[in-house]
């Protein structure tokens, strides 16, 4: 009796231990999938409201991420973000402006060079702003220190304290602006590599996968080891 | 036979060395590039350091495994030297015990 319970508590032990790397592998396999499918988003030029490709209460989903977007609002604070690294690889420091929308929940955009933030003096809080950009990820490291004026990183999470409403995770980088039915005539910021530009990563989670995996053949083997003399 | 023997050995030494020197750069080298530098974007081949440390890790496994079952080790000595393949320093550590074991 001893022994059938003995063996019945290692098959649950294997059972369980293959079962984890097995969905280890599955998790490192979607992971290696989500890479993929980030780089068929880009050709995607459908332009999306804000309200359908993302929330102020959640993340941005992945499938939202590059995607063209509209939003409507007012500034209203103007921060400076430095070092940042375009689409082709230049560092400048960009001009972000916190836009308001409904009154009650906010997104970052990126309007365009800090230097030329003084070529639209027409744009003002009380204006109500259209535009149209491409939604990106919150931005995870530091460029830069982190003040009342500027900010360290493009991510929301920064400005919880100063804003009373609900913030959208990631930003805008925007492409156009129109003010009382007129565009706003000022250079726009290429949108950045979405994947750091490093390619090659699919495969780093590729070979995880084929590790979980072959670590489930382990342990399943493991019962059947015997050593013979 | 104990040629077979000495083929699985040197197998083994060749992987865990191996193994051994790439997770050191994937410590010493790929970590600091990327979480301390963040310096992947001007340096996209340091991504190959842990991609051949996913491959060569199962390679690493599979010697380990023909060493083990041939000289009759316990199946708690085959999973150590399945995990000296993970730690830095371990892997090297674990050929010269199997040398000094089985040579």
């Amino acid at each position: 009796m001893r022994t059938v319970t003995k063996k019945l508590l290692q098959a649950f032990t294997v059972l369980v231990l293959a079962s984890i790397f097995i969905g280890l592998g599955i998790w490192q396999l979607q992971r290696a999938q989500e890479m993929d499918d980030q780089k068929k988003v880009l050709v995607d030029t459908t332009i999306y409201p804000l309200a359908q490709k993302a929330t102020p209460t959640g993340t941005i989903p992945p499938e939202s991420i590059a995607k063209l977007v509209t939003a409507e609002g007012h500034y209203i604070a103007t921060y400076k973000a430095p070092n940042q690294k375009d689409g082709s690889g230049k560092v400048a420091d960009w001009e972000v402006a916190l836009l308001e929308k409904d009154g009650e929940n906010a997104i970052l955009v990126v309007r365009g060079l800090w230097a030329d933030r003084l070529t639209n003096p027409e744009i003002v809080m009380s204006k109500q702003i259209s535009l149209t950009g491409t939604l990106m990820p919150k931005q995870n490291d530091d460029r830069a220190a982190n003040t009342s004026s500027q900010l360290s990183r493009l991510d929301s999470s920064i400005l919880v304290s100063s804003y009373p409403g609900q913030l959208y995770d990631g930003f805008i980088l925007a492409t156009n602006e129109v003010v009382d039915g007129q565009k706003v005539e000022r250079a726009r910021i290429s949108a950045p590599e979405l994947t750091s530009g490093v390619p090659g990563y699919y495969w780093q989670h590729i070979s995880y996968v084929v590790v979980w995996w072959f670590m489930a053949l382990l342990v399943l083997w493991a019962p059947f080891y015997r050593r013979k003399d | 036979m104990a040629k077979t023997g000495n083929s699985a050995l040197l197998r083994f030494r060749v992987m865990a060395i191996l193994c051994g020197v790439n997770l050191l750069l994937l410590i010493l080298g790929y970590m600091p590039a990327k979480y301390l530098f963040d310096a992947l974007d001007n340096n996209g081949w340091l991504i190959a350091i842990p991609i051949a440390h996913g491959y060569l890790y199962i390679v690493y496994i599979l010697t380990a495994l023909q060493i083990g079952v041939q000289k009759k080790m316990s199946l708690f000595s085959i999973l150590g030297l399945t995990l000296a393949g993970t730690l830095p320093v371990a892997s090297f550590i674990a050929e010269r015990r199997m040398v000094k074991k089985y040579s």
